[in-house]
């Protein structure tokens, strides 16, 4: 399959942030550049939590992505859970998405 | 390793440092997958919530007794009932989900494993319950109004009584002497716009609660002192709430960062001296505040109350921040797996407005938090170990934390004043003391004899008062003219009236009015001619 669906949560507040819906289903590539380029040839890379990031930033944030992404990654105060782990335990950004995945980012500052 | 070009060698590039330690398996059990990583050890979630309310307990109840235990362990019985203290946001949510699990349902669950003296079959800790909301959004221009909100957020837990005040109660005589506060017959207003901070009658008494918090809030000097003026009239209101619902304890949603930046936060507004405060603190009120209360359920506690204040003589409140080891980061993991909605609180800010020390420092610890993790607990364990030198005098009038004696000497000694200094002049060749004067004994500044809030003031308050930014400051309310003078708290002013009034000796921060004046050369000589000796 080129393409990969899983669902996304928001909580903490961040739900504020895309149309006040918390709970989101998100079809992304399976293979996605392996860095910012449009360019066809450069080489593809199995999706992962950092795409992932990025592509909510560009397609679901309604508004303040400040709030949500810094430095290529979220904010500081996001807590990130990947099928009921912590994503530290799994690799973070360079968690590699399968189908199914349940990603929920939690926000711990509540408004900022 | 050597450090090759990461484009040209793959191998170069430096393997990121793991998150957590050894393997993936829970730390304690050691069997369960984990689920969390908390300063580098992994835990699963079982064990992951055991530990929160482990810690929970562990950081509240030894406080519960009003003296410490001894060598054994005895049952908990608290001298009140528990106030806790709500805002609305994660630390706060996460504590009263806790305080209700483990003291009013009951929750098996909660209960520590040994049949010691907690178990369920004894009595309830807490004979009353109370949840105490401040709502701030008078404070600042546009916040949305959450008192409905939070109400019905309380309707999830039954057996908790809900008190909700605003912040502009801080400047309402009514709620004071609802809170047994004794009447005050004329008010005083301070002039902010001088650092001699000099008292004055108002003209007319204020009467609309809202106008002097905005009024206030508007002449104070720096963005930092906006917001932390509203922190500590939140503060004192709950503080005033506990001794009102007959309450021995509040606590208090603080989690290990959010400590950590008050800690910091703190010690940078030079509250240093009062950092031990910032983590648990013994409230005495002053001026004494009358303990019968209007509310006819009260009776029961009321009894209690007169009888432990003819025992001990003062009611106090002790001050408990049972989440003070329990990260952000752990608050919102409890939160997400047991289900408790958090409904959040907004930023403080207003148009124009610079960040304050306190978001400042926020953000850093925040961010400090994401990359070495075990450093906010390192800040929180360093300040716990320190303990401030010098003196006890009083307790700031505003703050109604304890106050170092001698701080305005002190101020004035290295501070560069925009009116020479009326105390302690320095003789030409720097050394303290008293002046050596050419000229002949010039009368008293007058303002030296001005009665001025700054001797009712600890470091901290003063400097909040006083400390001028160089930058123009945007007033959260630029419709409101800054007054010249302005209404103080209420319990500010009760402390003044009441020191005023009654001509027993002023009591001020120091235990003494200090009045210098220039003394010429001619009659310090008279005073030590007798102790001369003859050449």
């Amino acid at each position: 399959m080129s393409t990969l669906a899983v669902k996304v949560e928001f909580g903490g507040g961040l739900e504020l942030l895309f149309s006040n819906e918390r709970s989101h289903r998100v079809t992304i590539p399976a293979l996605v550049p392996a860095s910012p380029s449009t360019d066809d040839d450069a080489p593809k890379k199995p999706a992962d939590l950092t795409y992932l990031i990025h592509w909510l930033k560009d397609n679901l944030l309604k508004e303040r992505a400040e709030l949500f992404v810094e430095n290529g990654t979220v904010r500081p105060g996001i807590l990130v859970l990947v099928n009921d782990a912590d994503w530290e335990l799994e690799g973070e950004g360079e968690y590699q998405l399968k189908e199914g995945d349940e990603i929920v980012f939690i926000s711990t500052l509540h408004g900022g | 390793m050597s450090c090759g070009n990461p484009v040209a060698d793959a191998d170069a590039l430096m393997q990121r440092r793991k998150k957590y330690d050894k393997t993936k398996n829970c730390v304690k059990c050691k069997v369960a997958q984990g689920n969390l990583v908390i300063r580098h050890a992994v835990y699963c979630k079982e064990c992951f919530l055991h530990l929160v309310v482990h810690k929970f307990r562990r950081a509240l109840e030894p406080t519960v007794n009003p003296k410490p235990d001894g060598p054994r362990k005895t049952t908990l019985k608290p001298a009140g009932n528990l106030l806790v203290g709500f805002s609305g946001g994660l630390g706060s949510s996460v504590l009263l989900d806790l305080v209700h699990r483990c003291y009013i349902a009951l929750d098996k669950s909660t209960m520590p494993t040994d049949g010691g003296s907690h178990h369920p079959r004894h009595e309830r800790v807490w004979t009353r319950v109370i949840v105490c909301y401040v709502e701030v959004c008078d404070a600042f221009p546009g916040m949305k109004d959450r008192t409905e909100e939070i109400a019905k957020h309380m309707q999830r837990y039954e057996g908790l009584d809900f008190v909700s005040l605003r912040i502009q109660d801080a400047f309402d005589p009514s709620w004071w002497e609802r809170m047994g506060g004794k009447p005050f017959t004329s008010e005083l207003g301070v002039t902010l716009a001088d650092e001699g901070l000099f008292l004055q009658a108002l003209s007319s008494p204020s009467s609309d609660p809202l106008a002097s918090l905005r009024t206030y809030l508007s002449s104070l000097p720096t963005p930092t002192a906006i917001t932390t003026s509203v922190q500590t009239l939140t503060r004192l209101l709950l503080l005033h709430t506990a001794l009102q619902t007959g309450s021995s304890h509040l606590v208090l949603g603080t989690s290990l960062t959010s400590l950590a930046v008050s800690l910091i936060s703190g010690v940078a507004q030079g509250a240093g001296f009062n950092i031990r405060e910032e983590t648990q603190e013994e409230w005495v009120p002053e001026p004494e505040v009358s303990t019968s209360s209007a509310d006819p359920s009260e009776n029961a506690a009321g009894a209690k109350e007169e009888k432990q204040k003819s025992r001990k003589g003062k009611r106090t409140v002790r001050v408990v921040r049972p989440l003070r080891d329990v990260g952000m980061k752990e608050c919102a993991a409890w939160a997400w797996w047991s289900g408790v909605p958090v409904i959040g609180k907004e930023k403080w800010g207003w148009a124009g407005a610079k960040p304050g020390i306190g978001t400042l420092t926020k953000d850093f610890i925040v961010g400090l938090e994401k990359d070495y993790p075990s450093t906010v607990s390192t800040i929180v364990r360093t300040c716990g170990k320190l303990a401030p030198k010098g003196d006890v005098s009083g307790s700031c009038i505003l703050c109604g934390r304890p106050a170092q004696r001698g701080v305005q000497e002190w101020k004035t000694r290295i501070s560069i004043h925009s009116r020479p200094p009326t105390q302690h002049p320095t003789a030409p060749n720097g050394s303290n003391g008293s002046a050596v004067e050419t000229s002949p004994a010039c009368a008293a500044d007058p303002d030296s004899l001005r009665p001025s809030l700054t001797p009712y003031l600890c470091y901290a308050c003063h400097t909040t008062l006083t400390s001028k930014s160089a930058r123009p400051v945007p007033s959260p309310w630029p419709a409101v003219a800054r007054a010249s003078t302005v209404t103080l708290p209420v319990w500010a002013e009760a402390r003044l009236s009441s020191a005023k009034g009654d001509g027993e000796s002023t009591e001020h921060v120091h235990g003494e009015i200090l009045q210098t004046r220039r003394v010429g050369q001619e009659e310090m000589k008279g005073i030590v001619n007798e102790f001369l000796l003859d050449d």
